[in-house]
Order: C-alpha cells, then sequence, then structure tokens
C-alpha cells in the first residue's frame, strides 16, 4: 500500500515539475510579455539573489515575526474570550448576535480605522493581525464549548469536580478539535492580514517588497516573493497540521 | 424568542451609547474618530448622494464576476479531479503547492499585469475563490454513496449522463456549501484589494475617508462594509437553505 | 420462599444490618413540563443491600437513578441519604452509565479516564500512578492504560468506567443499565465482576436494568415499576444464596421461579 502512495507521490511531484517546465517554455517563448511574467530560472535566480545580499533574509523574518505574534496573540485572546462567552449562556445570549454581525465583516476592512488610531506603526499590523485572526478562534471555541457531550457534564457533576477543572479538563479538551480548526484559519488570515499591513504600512516585509518590486516592473522579484509567501503558508499550515495530529492523537486512533 | 433578541442588542447599543457620551462629555475634536451620531450622519450624506451606493456597485461588480469565474472553474475542477481519481492524484502536488499562496500576495501581480481597475481585482477574487469550490466538489463526489454510481452503470449511462444525471444532483449541497464559502472570501478580498491598492469601491472609499481625515465617513464605511458583508452572507445562507433544506448548512471542518 | 409484595408496601425484607435505612424515597413525584413522570414512589435501601429495579420502558428506572444521585430533585416529597435530603451529587456515590461511549472522555488514556476521578477526590500526584494501575488490574484492564477509550471494545469500555466508579471509594454504586448494549458473554463475566467486587467493598447498589434474569441474578431485592406515571408496583426479595454462579444459580427453582414471577409481573404491564 504504501509503495503505491510512494508511487503517487512521485508521480504527482512529476506533474508539478511538468507544469513549471511548462511555464519556462511560455516565458522562454515569450507567449507572454517578460514584463508580465518571468520564467521560473529567473524568479529562482531572483530569489537566491535577494537571500545572498542579505536583502530578502530580513524582510522574511519581518514577515514571519508579524505573523506568528499577531496570531498568538489572537489565538489567546479568542480562546480566553471564547471561553468565558462559552461558559455563560447567558454572554452567548449577550455577545452571541454581536459576533454574528462582525463575523462576515472583512477583517481588513478595520486596518484604515486602525491606521487613523494607531498611525503607520508596528503596533497597528501587529493589532490588525490580532483583530482579524481572533475571529475564528473566538467562534469556534464558542460552538466547541456548546457542542461538548452533555453526559460528561454529568459525569463532572457526580465527580464533584469544580467549575475551573469542569472548563480545564472536560469543555476545553472537548473542544480542542474546534479550537485548532479555528486557530489553522487563524493561521491563514494572519499571514493574509501580515502581508496586506506591510503593503499598507511600508514596514519591511515581504508584502511590501513584493508591492514595490512589482511597482517597479521587476517581476522576477514579485515572483520570488510570491513564491516564497506560497512556501510560508505551505509550511505554517504543515507544521499546525502536525501539531494537530500529535494533539488529536485520540480521534485518529482505530481499534 | 423574543428576549433572546432584546439581549442580543443589549452590548451593542451600550456600545455606541458609551461613544456618545464620551464624545458629548469631552468635546474631543479628533482627525482620527468621530462620534457614532457624527458617522451616522456622514453615512446619510454619502448614501443619499449616491456615492456609497456606487462604491458598493463598483466592489460587489468585482466580487461576483470573481466569484462566477472562480467558482466556475472550481467546480470544473472538482468535477474533472472528483470523477478521475488518476488525475486527482497526479494534480496532488500541483495544486498543494499552488492553494498556500496567500491570495493578497496575487494583488502585487494583478496590478503589474491589469494595472488599476476592475480586472486586476476580478483575477485575485478568482484565484481566492476557486479553492472552496474545488475542494468541496471534489469532496462531495468521493463522498456519494457509491451505490448510486452502481446504479447509472446498471442502466448504461454514458459519461455525460452520469455526471448530469446521478452526480451532480447528489453532490450539489456540499457543492454549494464550497460555493457559499467562495463567496464569503470573494468579498473579503474584494475589499482588501481596494484597501491595499485598487482605487474602487468601498475599500478605497473607506481608506480615501481616512486619508482626507473624515473619521466621519470613515467609521460610516467600515459600519456599511459590515452591513453589505451581513446581507451578503445571509442571502448566501437563506438561497442555501430554501435550495436545499436546514440539513444542509452543515458544514465539515476544513 | 420467594415472597411478592403488594404494591406500596415499602418494607424492606432481610435488611442486612436492620438499621435505619441507606437510602430512602418519601412519597416521590416529578413531574417536567407537565409530563407526570413519577407518582408517590417510596421504598427504602439499606446499607449493603443490592437493588435491582426493572419495568417496561418509559417507567421512569433510570429516572429514580438520578434522583438519588442528585443530578436531579423531585417535584414533591423527598429523597434522603443517611435521612438527610440528597441535594446534589455526592464523592461517595458513583454512578455508570450505559452508554460508556459518552460517558468516558475520549481524548484521555485509560489510564487519564480512571485519574479524572482520583484528581477530583484531590489525591496528590504522587500516588495516583500505583492507584490507576491497581484499579485497571481490579476490573480486568491490566496492560490498558495508554489506550484511549475507542482503541478499546464495549465491555473494556464499560470496565473502564467501573474503575472510574471505584476509584471514588464510593459507599453507593448507582448503575444505570450498564451492561444493556453489550453481548451475552461479556455480560455475564462483567456481572460477576460487579458481584464480586460489591462482597469485597460491602458497597450498596442501585442497578437499573431491563434484563429480569440479570436483576433475578444480582439483586438481594428486585422493585419492580409501572408506567404512565412511574409507580412501585412489586418488590420482590431474591434469596438465592450467595457467592451466586452463573449456571448453578440460574438453574436453582427459585431461579426460575423469581424470573417466571417477573416476567408474568411485565407482561401483564405491557398488556
Amino acid at each position: 500500500m504504501t509503495g503505491w502512495r510512494w508511487f503517487w507521490r512521485l508521480a504527482s511531484f512529476v506533474v508539478g515539475v511538468g507544469f513549471i517546465y511548462g511555464w519556462q517554455m511560455i516565458a522562454d517563448a515569450k507567449l507572454i510579455s517578460p514584463v508580465f511574467l518571468p520564467g521560473p530560472d529567473r524568479a529562482w535566480a531572483a530569489l537566491l539573489r535577494g537571500f545572498h545580499s542579505g536583502i530578502l533574509e530580513p524582510k522574511l523574518v519581518g514577515t514571519v515575526q508579524r505573523m506568528i505574534i499577531g496570531w498568538l496573540l489572537a489565538s489567546l485572546l479568542g480562546i480566553a474570550l471564547g471561553t468565558m462567552i462559552g461558559v455563560s449562556p447567558r454572554a452567548r445570549k449577550i455577545f452571541g448576535p454581536t459576533l454574528e454581525f462582525l463575523r462576515p465583516l472583512p477583517s481588513s476592512a478595520i486596518i484604515p480605522l486602525a491606521i487613523a488610531l494607531f498611525g503607520l506603526s508596528e503596533g497597528m499590523v501587529l493589532g490588525v493581525i490580532g483583530f482579524g485572526a481572533l475571529w475564528p478562534m473566538l467562534l469556534s471555541t464558542v460552538h466547541g464549548f456548546g457542542a461538548v457531550e452533555p453526559r460528561l457534564y454529568e459525569v463532572s457533576r457526580a465527580l464533584g469536580m469544580s467549575k475551573l477543572s469542569v472548563i480545564w479538563k472536560i469543555a476545553l479538551p472537548s473542544s480542542m478539535p474546534d479550537i485548532l480548526a479555528g486557530m489553522r484559519l487563524g493561521l491563514t488570515v494572519s499571514l493574509i492580514l501580515a502581508v496586506v499591513g506591510e503593503m499598507l504600512t511600508g514596514r519591511d516585509g515581504l508584502g511590501n517588497w513584493i508591492l514595490l518590486a512589482a511597482r517597479s516592473f521587476r517581476a522576477p522579484d514579485l515572483y520570488a516573493g510570491v513564491i516564497l509567501l506560497g512556501l510560508l503558508g505551505y509550511v505554517s499550515a504543515q507544521a499546525l497540521a502536525w501539531v494537530e495530529s500529535r494533539l488529536l492523537r485520540w480521534r485518529a486512533v482505530a481499534r | 424568542m423574543k428576549g433572546a433578541r432584546w439581549q442580543g442588542l443589549v452590548f451593542p447599543l451600550g456600545l455606541l451609547l458609551l461613544g456618545e457620551a464620551a464624545f458629548a462629555w469631552s468635546h474631543i475634536q479628533s482627525d482620527s474618530i468621530a462620534a457614532p451620531s457624527a458617522a451616522l450622519l456622514a453615512g446619510y450624506d454619502a448614501l443619499t448622494d449616491g456615492s456609497m451606493l456606487q462604491a458598493t456597485g463598483d466592489t460587489m461588480f468585482a466580487a461576483i464576476a470573481g466569484l462566477s469565474i472562480g467558482g466556475g472553474v472550481g467546480l470544473l475542477l472538482g468535477l474533472v479531479l472528483g470523477t478521475a481519481p488518476v488525475l486527482d492524484r497526479l494534480m496532488e502536488f500541483t495544486i498543494e503547492a499552488v492553494r498556500p499562496i496567500p491570495s493578497v500576495a496575487l494583488i502585487p501581480v494583478a496590478l503589474l499585469v491589469y494595472g488599476f481597475g476592475y480586472r486586476m481585482e476580478i483575477a485575485v477574487v478568482t484565484f481566492s475563490s476557486t479553492w472552496p469550490v474545488l475542494i468541496m466538489t471534489r469532496s462531495a463526489i468521493a463522498g456519494i454513496e457509491p451505490r448510486l454510481i452502481e446504479v447509472a452503470r446498471a442502466l448504461r449511462f454514458n459519461f455525460a449522463q452520469r455526471v448530469w444525471k446521478i452526480v451532480l444532483p447528489a453532490a450539489l449541497p456540499r457543492i454549494f456549501v464550497g460555493f457559499r464559502l467562495a463567496a464569503g472570501v470573494a468579498l473579503i478580498v474584494a475589499v482588501t484589494c481596494e484597501i491595499s491598492a485598487n482605487p474602487i469601491g468601498l475599500g478605497y472609499g473607506m481608506m480615501m475617508a481616512e486619508q482626507s481625515l473624515h473619521p466621519d465617513l470613515m467609521l460610516a464605511f467600515l459600519v456599511w462594509i459590515g452591513v453589505v458583508g451581513w446581507c451578503w452572507n445571509w442571502t448566501m445562507i437563506t438561497a442555501q437553505k430554501r435550495l436545499f433544506g436546514p440539513a444542509a448548512l452543515v458544514e465539515p471542518a476544513r | 420462599m420467594p415472597q411478592a409484595f403488594a404494591p406500596e408496601q415499602t418494607t424492606t425484607p432481610s435488611a442486612p444490618g436492620g438499621a435505619a435505612p441507606l437510602i430512602a424515597f418519601h412519597d416521590v413525584c416529578l413531574t417536567i413540563a407537565g409530563n407526570e413522570i413519577l407518582r408517590d414512589i417510596s421504598f427504602e435501601i439499606s446499607r449493603g443491600e443490592f437493588v435491582c429495579v426493572v419495568g417496561p420502558s418509559g417507567c421512569g428506572k433510570t429516572t429514580t437513578l438520578r434522583l438519588i444521585s442528585g443530578l436531579m430533585h423531585p417535584s414533591s416529597g423527598q429523597v434522603t441519604f443517611e435521612g438527610r435530603p440528597v441535594t446534589g451529587p455526592r464523592q461517595d456515590v458513583a454512578i455508570m452509565f450505559q452508554d460508556y461511549g459518552r460517558a468516558l472522555l475520549p481524548w484521555r488514556t485509560a489510564a487519564g479516564n480512571v485519574s479524572l476521578a482520583l484528581e477530583s477526590l484531590g489525591v496528590p500526584r504522587s500516588e495516583r500512578a500505583d492507584r490507576i494501575q491497581d484499579l485497571l488490574v481490579k476490573v480486568g484492564l491490566k496492560g490498558q492504560d495508554k489506550r484511549f477509550p475507542n482503541q478499546l471494545s464495549g465491555g473494556m469500555q464499560q470496565r473502564l468506567q467501573i474503575a472510574r466508579c471505584l476509584a471514588q471509594n464510593p459507599s453507593v454504586l448507582l448503575m444505570d443499565e450498564p451492561f444493556g448494549a453489550l453481548d451475552a458473554m461479556t455480560r455475564q463475566a462483567l456481572q460477576d465482576e460487579v458481584l464480586s467486587i460489591v462482597a469485597a467493598t460491602g458497597a450498596t447498589v442501585f442497578f437499573v436494568t431491563h434484563d429480569l434474569e440479570e436483576a433475578v441474578y444480582l439483586g438481594d431485592r428486585v422493585i419492580g415499576l409501572l408506567p404512565h406515571p412511574g409507580r412501585v408496583a412489586k418488590t420482590v426479595s431474591v434469596d438465592l444464596p450467595r457467592p451466586r454462579d452463573q449456571l448453578s444459580s440460574r438453574e436453582t427453582p427459585q431461579f426460575l421461579h423469581l424470573r417466571r414471577e417477573l416476567f408474568d409481573f411485565i407482561k401483564e404491564a405491557e398488556a
């Protein structure tokens, strides 16, 4: 079985390489103007040049830092607030409708407000990421708390557990699948808002770099940045998926 | 549940009153923030002189156009990959490599290719709304009761008949879930495009209000974007309920 | 000889010790949202007694158990424990639920699930590991400590619930159709397991079941309830000698007679 799995993995990799080759062919034949579409060779060269010259590394680090710090901030706040709202039916009634109204609001829409209040500062970018990535986690935590098996609450009552240990030992672990799904979504949102934030504030990072590259028609640099951002999205999602599979081991195991 | 509705209003109304009261007592003159009443007035003016509706139209046009193209591409790819497992496996790496690219990273690319305007925004929306439809379509088809496919075989349907008469109807409820998710993403990405680069629509209007030191208008735009987003979302959910019944609202974890 | 008592007769025959009852129902009524669930329930349970409750579905068997546990409260009348009204769950009263799939924490291992009860009792961390091992061995789950509930069979999950109950060192075990969802072989093994545990700890047991043979095999006394609304209709004392045996006890004339008596009662109730 695993042999076949590897075979398909390899085959799909070969297909992916084929696509890149096709991209190279199109670029070489100049079917699309090289101003818009440089070949993968030039994008790759730009990527290497960026790292060798030491320009790209601080930008990558800046974006990663913003994304992670904002995401952690949002996770902490989102889970804490979600817990507070989730444990109390009363709080759910009072805050629920407001949350439902705010959910479809594009989180980037608060950027102008944040700029007005905090200027083009680092704190403003982190604040926007924190605010935007907060929602998936908040909502999924509230949802997870609402979906705890009622029998487990009875078990906790029969055992005479305190309110705090019911939250810590029953409600939070039971909501963990929902919370982790929220954190996964939050991570995607964090990366997006980090990039948008950098574009708007001009703070040093990949978002700003690719926007400047586009404005000055440095297409290879632009594509190098996009590839790097894609890689960042991929690696962060994989890392979280790994953590998730560890934490939710109890779900995967079969008899 | 009249009581519950009423309780839900306590928090936002209280917040608004608090904001209003703070402005009334402190007499703040600010270029960055305005009282709720001022925002309300600015919003009323912008709505009546048509500028806000014009911006809404621009944003919705880009969002809907991108959603249509992206949704179509996603549906087509999803159908193909869902019905042809070999192709699905062969494309796995390519999709895994392209999908994690944050949609906003394509804003500069679209800017380079199309310049300012609708086309650039539509391109970015198209990219980002393709994925939810593609993923849901693929998994919806994979989740079809195998017995139904056997029925189709027994009836000697050809490929087109099979897709049209069995696969699509059976998978449609979940495909629509993907479409609904994509619709939400489309609006968000459209507004984000406008805020960060493209000089049209609601996002740009809000950005302009901020830069020209009109916090009242900026807040009005913010609230309006919230209202538009909520209505858009409501439309999609209602459509889904109407078309497939409330059971279809159950979403699988993404 | 087996004896049948008329309805509403609340004397406790052959109560070991003969002292004041441990648990007593005094004219308990329960009405939920206009539905009368229980009417004028009165009976007593002595310390160390094994009482089984049978009856057709909808007769409020489980509800009486929940009233004793303090998870529910009567609309009128009183449920007392050691002479005082029950106000809420007690640490020395353990509940075993039928739906093992939902009553165990799926994210904790077998050891972790037992640990939950010890944690709530405030047992220090250093003592927990040894006690968990002892309890798991006692219920026949040796070496299963690192497995998750969904890796265990139904019978093993129910054993795990027994271990969690025993971790509370309970003086009373409330068992709500604990073996209803298990296959016959597993069920018999667990019945004997429970009997030997009870014999060793001297715990009082309130056992809800829909299996008449199980009730007779396990209990000192069987209470029959009738539905709509739930009320006590029959009390039968079981004077089969202990320790009991799956083969010989079930073949004795008394056993067959008692089974017949309860069977007739249920048939009459459902007619």
